[in-house]
Order: structure tokens, then sequence, then C-alpha cells
């Protein structure tokens, strides 16, 4: 059995991606007064487009891999938590954690925070500086929207 | 010598100190408002109307307009410095100023932007003040079917945009119009993959996905290739100075985009974004070094940049002429005029001449305050990439968050977000370009539309979009611009083994 | 749904009940103990942003109460997601939100899970008409010349701006009805806001436009492209409308009222309601509401929160019936 090379692996799971589509697209509802094209015409027409482009990426030959050689190599030898992949699990893992936290910490600490902690966990030492960035972009934004712009930022637990 | 005449009498009111004042406060709160995701234009100009309220008419809309255009000259700032753009329009900026900016140029993008942006608005005004009234025209004649094929040749450009792999291209571009068709289906009411989330009902926000896919993406990126403190910063922010034959080099293509611009600028529903990506595909299908765009070239920033800024003074056509909105941003306008009692539409010119030429004049002159005000500002706004690179990574997020946050409150955004920065990592890795998803996120959804309002008014019959002489002729072009460089390609190669 | 700010024209309703209730002191008066969050569920810029914005403004302007009203957009689901969000929010008596037929018309459409008895209504404030707009050049002079063509070839396009089913093509398909016509007849083009409809009307894509009296008035006047066949209020509009006939006036026995109002949180303290309905009326009196009203062609129509109510009930029923007329009514 020859193995799949990686355009093969991404068709087969852009052609899964293709048919998932397609069977949400027969679910669409026709609409009661009959138009000449209804709903789900056009979402038939990009599934099934989808799954012929995944067929001819199948039989593409892949060309060298812009990102992956990218990858810094010495750095993957270090600390577990300090590998690349790692830095990019827990900056979206962060992310996550500050989209459910902004509302009830408010939007100045949930920002400082979130700024300040990747900015040292990133490597930065001087955490005085980073301190005094973060939480000054973080404010100069926050007065910005809400008192010149009028726009609504939670304000959690601090109180203003 | 109408014109002329018209224009004296514009500028005797928007030489007035007060408005002079009011000129030079729109474009600055327009630059900075623009440099800002998330508090785009129309957020902006809503939030202004209850102060122009009492103010006079041509006053307010010098202001207003000002803040509008001021915005569109200052998006390109992130686009290039932190591959966020801000505003649909200043999407196709990023692709070559981005990798400018990577390459130590930042100054030097910039400077193009700006200059290809005020020499973009300067033109566009001088249409706007000779062909307006003609040209309101010519916004009219564009119904479902003109736009539909608007659209098609809008789309095309994704094969240029698609450089290694055209497979990749159309795949990217595909999965970009189904994004775009996420929510509820306006022919009908129907709801489309929406997954029963009320989140989604509105459709996935043009703004998420592009911050998602080029900003966080970006970051993502870095982090992979070794985001650590060992890396020395890019202090390199070059020269702002253009030598003589790169200003050679891009006069073309900044005058062409320039009048490209205008005219899908006066179309209502076309504007900036498909102007700067016309703009963009064109000048890398006609240029001798077109395999260059997309790594910095300097013609990829001053096509797209005078396209988008030409587009923007094109929407003051039919808001102005026609009294009808052609984006979301006139929109607003137009509601701020009605609350100053000015009444946009055809008797505007005579009914309120001041307003009319007073902003068109008022434009010549916010021109040249952006420019002037811009230029030295660049080395300033340009230092933040001297940003330690860990902090300047977690500044991009925060700066990524609130301006997703700050334009739909919406925590699920703000996940979408993440996820869209996860699956535009993925797509570098694999070697999918971003441009064609964007280009057909944001025009997918149209297409569709104008295409089946097309249909619903000639019940049913395919051929209303051939019967129309303007719909008929933009299908040519687009399927011209599709078989020309096939044609080509296979020429060069008959060439090639004849040797 | 595009509601631009509207344009000036006289205004018609007074606010009867107004008066009445700001001599009704009740036994216990509450009064609010902190800012109360005044939603908008839209973007700036849209109807309900601006009354929300306008409303907020009058209000400290003339400083009718001693905490300030807090604009809040939450855009999403042609109001949806704001409406979710309130409906959480059971018995806060500091959150309100503006409100207008799609309160109605989304939860019909099976779009919302939560409809307007979720909600507490506190007063209705303003409204605005329907309006039937053809080109200026067009043969049809009033809608009787409109409807027998529609009638004779029904595939004629009445263009709006709003997906069907909701607003407009409510509007029109009831008129149809009036006009002896079946409502689903009606070629009704939904297009992105009553702008774009009426640039299609323009460029003659299209043969008629239904859309806001409001946002059309700056439309019409000399030299216009267009001419407006009839209104859907009861009584003759003022300013630039007065020349437009009611479709009563035409034998069509129909109205259709784009209201504007306020409700707030389920399960409100009634003392909360009372304190809202007479601070908004005393609003209603201020200089400052009138002549923001009167820049924005607001015509008052004041209901007190039982009126609302019944208002509101009478609404859904009206709209259910022309939504099974044309078959869309969610099972």
């Amino acid at each position: 059995m020859t193995r799949f090379n990686t355009n093969q692996w991404l068709a087969l799971v852009l052609a899964l991606v293709a048919a998932a589509y397609l069977a949400m697209a027969w679910q669409i509802p026709n609409f009661p007064l009959p138009r000449p094209v209804d709903s789900d015409l056009f979402p038939k027409v990009l599934g099934v487009s989808l799954l012929l482009l995944s067929a001819c990426l199948f039989f593409e030959r892949p060309g060298p891999i812009a990102g992956a050689d990218q990858i810094d190599q010495a750095e993957t030898q270090g600390p577990l938590l300090l590998t690349p992949w790692a830095r990019v699990i827990v900056t979206a893992i962060a992310i996550a954690a500050y989209a459910f936290l902004l509302v009830p910490l408010g939007f100045v600490l949930a920002s400082t925070l979130l700024c300040v902690g990747l900015t040292a966990y990133y490597g930065y030492r001087r955490h005085g500086v980073n301190l005094a960035t973060s939480l000054g972009v973080v404010l100069a934004l926050y007065l910005t929207m809400t008192r010149v712009m009028d726009v609504y930022l939670p304000t959690g637990v601090l109180p203003f | 010598m109408d014109a002329f005449n018209n224009l004296m009498y514009g500028f005797g009111i928007a030489l007035e100190p007060i408005n002079i004042a009011y000129v030079f406060a729109g474009v600055f709160a327009g630059t900075i408002i623009g440099m800002l995701p998330g508090l785009g234009p129309i957020s902006a100009l809503a939030l202004m109307i209850p102060i122009t309220f009492a103010m006079e008419p041509s006053s307010g809309l010098i202001l207003m307009a000002g803040v509008y255009y001021g915005a569109i000259f200052g998006g390109s700032t992130s686009s290039i410095l932190l591959n966020a753009p801000g505003v649909a329009g200043t999407v196709a900026t990023s692709f070559d100023g981005y990798p400018m900016a990577k390459q130590g140029l930042a100054g030097k993008a910039l400077a193009i932007a700006a200059y290809s942006s005020f020499v973009g608005g300067t033109i566009s005004v001088v249409f706007l003040m000779l062909i307006a009234p003609l040209l309101s025209k010519v916004a009219v004649s564009f119904g479902p079917a003109e736009y539909f094929a608007l659209m098609v040749l809008g789309l095309t450009a994704v094969v240029s945009l698609s450089d290694k792999s055209l497979v990749k291209g159309l795949i990217a571009a595909v999965i970009g119009v189904m994004i775009s068709i996420i929510g509820i289906d306006m022919q009908t009411g129907t709801e489309r993959f929406t997954f029963g989330s009320i989140h989604l009902l509105d459709g996935v926000d043009f703004l998420v996905v592009a911050l998602g896919i080029f900003a966080l993406a970006e970051v993502f990126y870095m982090l992979l290739r070794g985001g650590g403190g060992k890396e020395a910063p890019r202090n390199a922010i070059g020269s702002l100075k253009l030598t003589r034959s790169e200003v050679k080099q891009i006069a073309g293509p900044v005058s062409r985009s320039s009048v490209l611009g205008f005219f899908t600028g006066v179309l209502p529903g076309a504007g900036a974004t498909i102007g700067s990506f016309l703009g963009y595909s064109m000048e890398k299908r006609i240029a001798k070094d077109g395999d260059t765009f997309g790594k910095g070239n300097i013609k990829g920033v001053a096509a797209p940049e005078a396209a988008n800024n030409a587009a923007c003074t094109g929407s003051f056509v039919p808001l102005l002429t026609l009294g009808v909105p052609g984006s979301g941003t006139t929109a607003v306008l137009l509601g701020a005029l009605l609350v100053m009692g000015v009444n946009p539409g055809p008797m505007m010119l005579e009914q309120r001449p001041d307003v009319f030429w007073g902003v068109v004049a008022s434009m010549y002159i916010g021109n040249i305050f952006l420019l002037v005000l811009n230029l030295p500002l660049i080395p300033l706004i340009a230092k933040i990439l001297d940003l330690p690179k860990p902090l300047l990574l977690s500044l991009i997020l925060i700066f990524c968050m609130i301006g997703v946050y700050g334009m739909s409150f919406s925590v699920f955004d703000l996940l979408l977000l993440l996820g869209f920065g996860l699956v535009g990592l993925g797509m570098r890795l694999f070697g999918f370009p971003a441009a064609p998803l964007i280009l057909a996120l944001i025009l997918g959804n149209i297409m569709e539309e104008s295409m089946r309002r097309a249909l619903q008014i000639s019940g049913g019959d395919w051929t209303t979009f051939i019967d129309k002489p303007i719909s008929l002729s933009l299908l040519v072009i687009a399927v011209l611009s599709l078989g020309l460089p096939l044609l080509k390609k296979r020429r060069t190669k008959r060439l090639n083994t004849a040797e | 749904m595009t509601m631009l700010p509207l344009k000036r024209f006289a205004v018609l309703a007074l606010p009867m009940a107004a008066l009445a209730m700001t001599t009704s002191a009740s036994a216990q008066e509450w009064t609010p103990s902190r800012s109360i969050e005044f939603v908008a569920p839209a973007n700036p810029g849209g109807g309900w942003d601006t009354l929300v914005r306008t409303m907020s403004r009058v209000i400290q302007q003339e400083e009718l109460a001693d905490e300030s009203f807090a604009a809040i957009n939450v855009p999403g689901g042609g109001g949806a997601v704001a409406w979710a969000q309130v409906a959480r929010d059971n018995g806060n008596p500091h959150k309100l939100f503006a409100t207008s037929p799609p309160m109605i018309l989304v939860p019909l459409a099976g779009a919302s899970r939560y409809d307007h008895t979720d909600f507490t209504p506190i007063a209705r404030i303003n409204t605005d008409y329907s309006i039937i707009l053809v080109a200026a050049d067009s043969e049809y002079q009033n809608l009787d010349d409109l409807f027998t063509a529609l009638k004779e070839n029904p595939s004629l396009s009445v263009g709006g701006g709003s997906a069907p089913g909701s607003m407009d093509h409510i509007s029109v398909a009831g008129l149809a009805s009036a006009a002896g016509m079946e409502a689903s007849s009606v070629n009704y083009i939904p297009f992105s806001g009553g702008g774009d409809a009426m640039t299609n009307l323009m460029g003659g894509h299209i043969e008629a436009v239904i859309g806001g009296a409001g946002e059309a008035v700056g439309q019409l006047g000399e030299g216009s492209q267009l001419r407006a066949l009839g209104v859907s209020s009861e009584e003759r509009l003022g300013g630039g409308l007065a020349d437009v006939p009611t479709y009563q006036e035409q034998g069509y026995d129909y109205t259709f009222d784009i209201w504007r109002g306020v409700m707030g949180a389920p399960e409100m303290p009634e003392e909360a309601v009372e304190y809202y309905e007479a601070l908004f009326a005393e609003m209603l009196e201020t200089d400052a509401w009138r002549e923001a009203s009167d820049q924005l062609g607001w015509i008052d129509a004041y209901q007190d929160s039982d009126a609302f109510a019944t208002f509101l009930d009478e609404q859904q029923e009206q709209f259910s019936s022309v939504l099974t007329d044309l078959g869309l009514m969610r099972q």
C-alpha cells in the first residue's frame, strides 16, 4: 500500500467536509413561495465544487510545503511548554479564556492580564516595561472607545 | 469654466476658517479611527450624528466626509505594519505592504500608501467635480443582473491571487463563498448553516475572518517560527524616500487604479473593496514582474491604495446626486444630512450648492492635510515595529480582540476569531492562499443575492444576464480575463518548445 | 431592515395618555438605583439605535432622571441576539430595549425563541408609515393603476428593503389582499435596504417599491425621479408628504404602522414600569424631544404599558393572518 502524500490527506479531509456540507445543504427547507432559485441551490453547487476540487487536489503533486520547514527546529528540543507548538496552543487557550473572562472581569483587567501574561510567557523579562506598556495601551484604547466614542465596554470588577 | 466657477465658490466655503478647522479635525480623527480596527468609519460617523446635529450642513458634511476618507487613508497602516486590515477596503494593501514591512521597508510601504491615497483621492475629486451629475445615471443603471456580472468579474481575480496552486486557490475561494452565505438568506428568510445558533443569524462578519486569517494566523506563525525573546527586534523601518524609478513604476498603477476605483465606488454597494481587489489583480496581470506581487512589490501597495481612496470619493456620487446611500458608511452620512435638514438628491445641486461644492472643495484640502499629516507620522507609527517582539505579538492579539469585540460586543465572535486564526495558520502551513478566501467572502454573498434577485425579477429567465448590455459586457470581460492568461501561457510554452 | 433617521414632516399624533400619566403617583415610588442599560438590538446608525440614543440624550439634557441611560448596542439576528440576552435578566428593572414591528415578525418567522409576550411592554413612543413608490415617468398615477396592472401581470416586481415575511413584505401583501389580490401573488423582491430598492426603482429594474415614508420623503418633491402613490396612515401626513393620498382615501381599507417603543426585562416590577411610563410621557413633552423628533421626522404615538401590550397582541394577530395568507407561517 502506497502512503498518501500531503495533498492526498488534505484532499480526503476536504472531501469529508464537502460531503458533510452537502448533507446539510440537502436539509435546507424549500421556501413556501415558488422561487426560480431557492436557498438550497447555491450551497449544493458549492458543495459539489468543493468535492470536485478536492479530487483535483488528490492528483496534484504536492509542492514544497511553505510553512513546515520554517519551524525553528532548535526550539523543539527545549522544555515542553516552550516548544513552538506549545506556544501556539497556550496562546489559543489564553484567547479562549480571555473571551470567557472578558465580561466578568471587565475589559481593562482581562486585556491587561492577557497582554502581560503572554508577553512574559513569550520570554520577555523586563516585567516593569511589560506591565507599563500593556496597561498603557489597554487604558488608552479603553478610554478612547468608552469616553470619546461612547462605545460601551464591560467594566467588570473595576469601578469604571 | 462652469465647473471652475463652482469650484471657486466651493473653495470660498471650504476655506472659511471654521471649515478648515473641521476638515482638519475630520481627517485627523479619521486617520486615528482608520488605524484602530473595529472602530470602522460607520460606527464613528453614527456616533458623530449628535455632534453635527446643530451644525451648518456644509460644515457638518465637510467634517464627516473628512472622517470617512481619513479613515480609509489611515486604514492602510495596520494592514501594512501588522497584517491586520481593519476595513475591507485595505485588505488588498496587506498583500504586498506587509511583506515590505517584514523586509524592513515599512517606511517606504507607508509612504507609498500615503502618496497613492493622496493621488487616488485627488484624481477622484476631479472626476466628482466634473461628471458627478452624469454619473448618477451610471449608478442607477446597475440592477441585480449587472451586479451579478460585476461580482463574477471580481471573482476572476481569484485566479491571479492564487499563485502556486490554482486548485488550492479555488478551494480557498469556494470556502470563502461558503462562509459568506452563512446566516439568514435575504431572499427567503431561511436560515442556512447556522447550526441553530443565534450568533450566526447575521452571518460571519468580514472583520472576524480577516483579522483571524491574516493577523492572528500571522501571530501563530511567528510563534511557530520562534517568537522567543532571543530574536532581535526588527528595527528597520527604512527610508521614506522613493527613488525616481520607483515613482515611475507606480505612476501607471496609481493612475489606472484611481480611475478604476472611482468608477467602482460610484456603483452603490460595490465600493472600495472590489475596486482595490480589481486594481490589484489588474496590475498583477499586466505587470512584467507580476510574479513578485505578494512578495513586497511596491505596485501591489500603490494600486489598491489609490483605488480604495478613489472609490471612497466615488461613493459620494450616488449619495449627493441621487440621495441613495451606496454603502453602510454613506447610509449614515445620508441620515446625518437629513437630520441637518438637507435633502441629498437630484435637486441638491440647485437647492444646496453650498453643501455640494463646499464638500468637493474641502476634499482637495482634506487630501493635502492627510498627506502632510501622515508623512511625518510614519516614522513615529512605524516605531511600533521597534517594540520587543513578545510585546508586539501580544499587543497585536489585544488589538484584534478589541477590534472584533468593539464591533459586535459578542464573546462568540471572539471565539470565532480564534477559530479563523487557527484555520489561517493551517492554510499557511499547507500552502493555501488566504487572499482568494477573503475576496470570495466579500463578493460571494452579493453575487448569490443579486443573481437570485435578477432571476426573481425576470421570472426565472436566465437570459436576463446576457440580454442587458452592461451585464453582457462585464461577463465577456470576465471570460476574457480568465482566458487570456491561459492563452498567453500556452503561447509562451509553444515558443519555448519551438526554441 | 434599514431604518434611517427620518426626514421631518408635520407632527400628527398627540400623546394623550401623557397628561393622565404624569398626575398618577403610585403608592410606593420606585426610582432607579443605578444607571439604566438601554439596549439597541442593532448596530449604531439604524432606527433602533437612533431611538435609543436620542431618548438617552433628551432625558439627560432635560435632567428627567437621576440616573443616566447608557446606550448599548447588541446587534445580531434582526434583534434575536439582544432579546435572548434581555430575556435572561428576569425582573431586572434597569434593563430596557427599543422595539418595533420586527419584535413581532422575527419570532413569527421562527428566528427567535422569545416573542413580545416574554418581555414587559413599557410604552409605545412614535411611529412611521409605509409608502408605495413608482418611478416618476411610470404610467401608474394611483394605486388603482398599479393594482390593475399587478392583477393582470403578477410577475411585475415590487421591491422592498427587507426579507420576505418581514415588515415591507407584510405591508405590501396586506395591501394587496385589501385590493382583492391574493397576497402571495405579489412578486416581492427583497433588497438589502430601502435605499437599495429605491435606486433599483430609479434605474427601471423594478416596477414599484414599498418603503418607509420617513426614508422616502427625501426622495420626493420637485425634480424627483420617484412618485408616491399612497401612504399607509389613517390621515394624510404633513410636510413633504401632504400631497400623497392615503390608501383609505383611494378605497383600500388598510393601514400599516411602523411603530417604535420601549420594552423591558421579563417580569419587571409594576412600580418600575410606572416610573418609566411617567418618565417617557414627560420626555415627550420636552422641547428637546420636540426638536429632535421634528428633525428626524418622527410622529409621536405614545401608549402606556397596558395599551401597548394590547396593541402588540393585535399586531401579532394582524401579522399572523397576513403570514398565513402568504403561506409563510411557521407551524
